[in-house]
């Protein structure tokens, strides 16, 4: 039995988890929302994480039913995000693992997804679309390293989705992209009922730019994903990050995949958002395959690319050369390859 | 109790040393441990220096600028205390 502990704090969501053996026994998290017109500023997110972190890890140990010597590892993110709060939860993880006395593990942000997000849902061999607030890549695993088809060259689809909200003053309570999509769930239905009507009036309500958004970015989504899947030769779409809980996202991945034969799979906002399990579940793998970090190299980093240096090498994703469970090791990657 | 003192140097750089101390050398280590990995914003003109001396951490910083030596200052003590509020709030624990 490896029982690991997660701290995650790259951005304004403050959790900590705790993951034995495939199994998320607690995942307590907070999250720094600010007003209506505002984003989050990192000096006053690190602060928000600060006054919180002691408090859920203690709940996570609680929730748990865990005391510290039940935990073997102690994993936190490494990066991406953004640096002071990063910083704040990294405090913590290494004094901890200290005073306990369990290796630590620093785990890249978008690998904790990808990992928890299989871990859910199942997934074979997936193509990967991450989307959040920070991020927006298209991910396959491929000859024992995770590889980017595709990403954003400019800023990630839920900064955009945030700063259109913050434009228009959409509340950020649970979080803007959310009530961008009430928004425009309430237009979908107006749209059904009384669609010439609206578009005689020739006036643009906020819903209707929701709705405009919303479909325009997704679909862009949904064809890079399709068309990776396509170079993959992959059956499979797995969605992580906190915009992969968008239901529309969802749907219309679907479609796309319904239509090429292939299976969608996707997780609730328990793990899509942010949360300490998501780390913990990649702490897992790279523990058990003996990947730790030294105290000396567990600084923080704000760019962290999910390849090739990503951490969690020798991962066994199926359908690569080793099976699980045969008794093989897989060889190092080569760095710079 | 903890001690700061500041001056400026022979090259007229801003200095700034805090001495703190820990219930043990144990504790001491295990902070500088904590604090030392994350290095100082590329603002420049500020270096920061940590070390441990028994149950003692000791700081020191050299900076070009007030404004900078303060903000670096402001958050390394902020740091601090968060580690030292961990300890306090987990470190007790190992002993069972």
């Amino acid at each position: 039995m490896t029982v690991v502990i997660g701290f995650e704090g790259s951005a304004n969501k403050i959790g900590i988890g705790i993951v034995r053996d495939g199994e998320v026994l607690s995942n307590p998290r907070r999250t720094y929302i600010t007003p209506p017109g505002q984003g989050f500023l990192p000096s006053e997110t690190a602060k928000h994480h600060r006054g919180a972190i002691l408090t859920v890890l203690r709940e996570a140990l609680d929730e748990a039913g865990l005391k510290p010597a039940d935990i073997d590892c102690v994993a936190f993110t490494k990066g991406p995000g953004m640096g002071a709060p990063l910083v704040t939860v990294a405090l913590v993880a290494r004094t901890v693992a200290q005073l306990w006395g369990k290796p630590l593990v620093g785990v890249n942000h978008c690998i904790g997804h990808i990992e928890m997000g299989r871990l859910i849902t199942g997934a074979n061999n997936p193509t990967v679309l991450y989307v959040s607030g920070g991020n927006t890549q298209v991910i396959a695993y491929s000859e024992r390293r995770y590889r980017i088809f595709g990403e954003t060259i400019d800023i990630a689809v839920g900064n955009c989705l945030d700063r259109f909200a913050r434009v228009i003053k959409i509340s950020n309570d649970p979080s803007p992209g959310y009530n961008i999509e009430q928004m425009f769930i309430g237009m979908l239905y107006i749209y059904y009922d009384a669609a010439h009507k609206m578009l005689s009036s020739g006036q643009c309500t906020a819903e209707d730019l929701c709705f405009s958004l919303q479909e325009t970015v997704f679909s862009m989504l949904v064809e890079i994903t399709e068309r990776a899947m396509a170079h993959c030769g992959s059956q499979e779409v797995l969605i992580v990050g906190g915009v992969g809980c968008n239901l529309r996202l969802q749907e219309m991945m679907g479609v796309m995949c319904e239509e090429r034969g292939a299976r969608l799979f996707a997780t609730d906002e328990r793990f899509c958002i942010d949360n300490g399990a998501m780390i913990a579940q990649a702490g897992w793998e790279m523990f058990r395959v003996g990947q730790t970090t030294e105290l000396s190299d567990s600084w923080i980093t704000q760019r962290y690319r999910t390849s090739p240096h990503s951490a969690v090498k020798n991962v066994h994703w199926p359908d690569q050369e080793h099976l699980p469970g045969d008794g093989c090791v897989c060889v190092n990657n080569q760095e710079g390859t | 109790m903890a001690s700061s003192m500041g001056a400026r140097n022979s090259v007229g750089q801003l200095q700034f040393t805090l001495e703190v101390p820990f219930p043990s050398q144990r504790e001491a280590s295990i902070a500088v441990q904590s604090l030392i990995p994350d290095c100082e914003p590329r603002k420049g003109g500020i270096t920061k220096t940590l070390s441990v001396s028994a149950n003692i951490l000791s700081v020191k910083w050299t900076a070009e600028e007030a404004r900078i030596l303060r903000v670096s200052v402001g958050s390394f003590l902020d740091h601090l205390a968060l580690v030292m509020e961990t300890m306090d709030a987990f470190g007790r624990i190992v002993q069972q």
